[in-house]
């Protein structure tokens, strides 16, 4: 198994900071929901990983504990994590994108 | 080149991979994007072999989401880590042989002036240091001798990082490297100096640990590049894997790098200024009221 970057989306729809989506050096990889933090009554959208794409540089961890200091990110294991995005999963709106989330595990196999 | 070579043929769309729809669908073709619209469009830059939490990786993404208009660009680059980003993009790619990149891009720009005409079309040359400043190095400061109008763009991780860690002209003066155990004998080459000289009308250094920053000052090098005449843009793009930086820490080694020595720089000739502020409406580079030059 690897690790891959999950973000915590409480944390991350308390804020509107976005930073992580900016930094990671893998394009379509770490991706931002304006709705997902609408149902738990939060003002902000969150960012998700699409795993597919993640290669674990943990660069978006750095840059959330440091630059924006909100520790939303942690490295885990793909099989640890439950459900996630896959770039299959993603849709684009207007101003937006979202995904059906899966388990990568299970899929794969 | 037009927003027609990113759709479908009729009756072929339902047939085409996912990826390919999103960039049709949902790609920055035509609209104007920007980096703090990132994660909500389709970007044009695919998946690519580059190592995990590689800084050009990272510069190479920002740009290709700045480019003003990337259905009229045309991206040139040569042998080196960066080509294998590049290359990997939704906007053409031009291989030159190693070092004939700003050669291969001298002739493209001017066919392309010749085939559209007025129609901007940018031609962007993203070569390494190794590609720009020791083997292509002629043919670089031949362009902008000859004030070839397009971008180049210099992605400096400060040794041939593909080939197993030699040094080059870029590499810093006592680096220890795995090929050079003695350390670099001589200065880093001073690209920028040479880029003024030789009559640049924009030069800049940047260092991708700010987004915005990186995105602006490409952003300004392919208009100018567009009327005026060259641009070039000095990119620190580190190298995780000669340098030994630990992934996760690769911005807090940019961060530090660009506060020791690769600082923010941007030079822009008077001609360049006007043109930006009277065509794009770059509020900077208007001419001061006269009130205020009396104040300084």
């Amino acid at each position: 198994m690897y690790l891959v970057a999950n973000i915590e989306t409480e944390i991350c729809a308390a804020t509107s900071c976005k930073l992580c989506t900016q930094y990671c050096p893998e394009a379509n990889t770490i991706l931002y929901d304006n709705e997902a933090g609408q149902d738990k009554g939060f003002k902000y959208g969150a960012a998700y990983v699409a795993v597919d794409r993640c290669k674990g540089c943990a660069q978006c961890v750095w840059v959330c504990d440091n630059m924006a200091k909100h520790n939303a990110i942690k490295m885990e294991m793909i099989d640890q994590i439950g459900d996630t995005a896959l770039t299959e999963n993603v849709t684009y709106g207007e101003k937006t994108s979202s995904a059906v989330l899966a388990n990568p595990v299970r899929g794969q196999g | 080149m037009s927003l027609d070579y990113v759709k479908f043929t009729p009756g072929f769309g339902k047939f085409m991979p996912k990826e390919y729809r999103d960039m049709v669908e949902h790609g920055p073709f035509g609209k104007k994007v920007s980096v703090s619209q990132v994660g909500t469009f389709k970007e044009i830059l695919e998946e690519h072999p580059m190592c995990a939490g590689c800084a050009m990786t990272l510069f190479i993404r920002l740009a290709m989401v700045a480019f003003p208009n990337p259905e009229d660009t045309i991206t040139v680059g040569t042998a080196g880590c960066g080509r294998l980003a590049i290359s990997q993009a939704a906007v053409p790619f031009v291989y030159g042989n190693y070092g004939d990149q700003n050669g291969v891009a001298s002739g493209l720009t001017r066919g392309l002036r010749l085939r559209f005409g007025d129609r901007p079309k940018d031609v962007v040359v993203m070569a390494g240091d190794g590609g720009m400043a020791d083997i292509g190095f002629a043919q670089t400061l031949h362009s902008w001798f000859r004030k070839e109008k397009f971008t180049t763009i210099m992605l400096d991780n400060e040794v041939y990082g593909n080939t197993g860690g030699q040094e080059s002209g870029m590499t810093n003066r006592n680096q220890v490297l795995k090929m050079a155990p003695l350390g670099k004998k001589f200065e880093k080459m001073d690209m920028l100096g040479m880029a003024k000289v030789s009559g640049c009308a924009y030069v800049a250094t940047v260092v991708p640990n700010n987004p915005r920053r990186v995105e602006s000052v490409i952003k300004k090098a392919v208009l100018v590049a567009r009327e005026i005449g060259p641009s070039y843009i000095q990119a620190y793009t580190s190298c995780n894997i000669e340098y030994a930086i630990p992934t996760d820490k690769v911005m807090e080694d940019a961060k530090t790098v660009e506060t020791d020595r690769y600082k923010f720089t941007e030079y822009i000739t008077d001609e360049a200024k006007e043109y930006l502020s009277q065509l794009y409406g770059y509020k900077e580079y208007l001419p001061k009221p006269a009130a205020a030059v009396e104040k300084q």
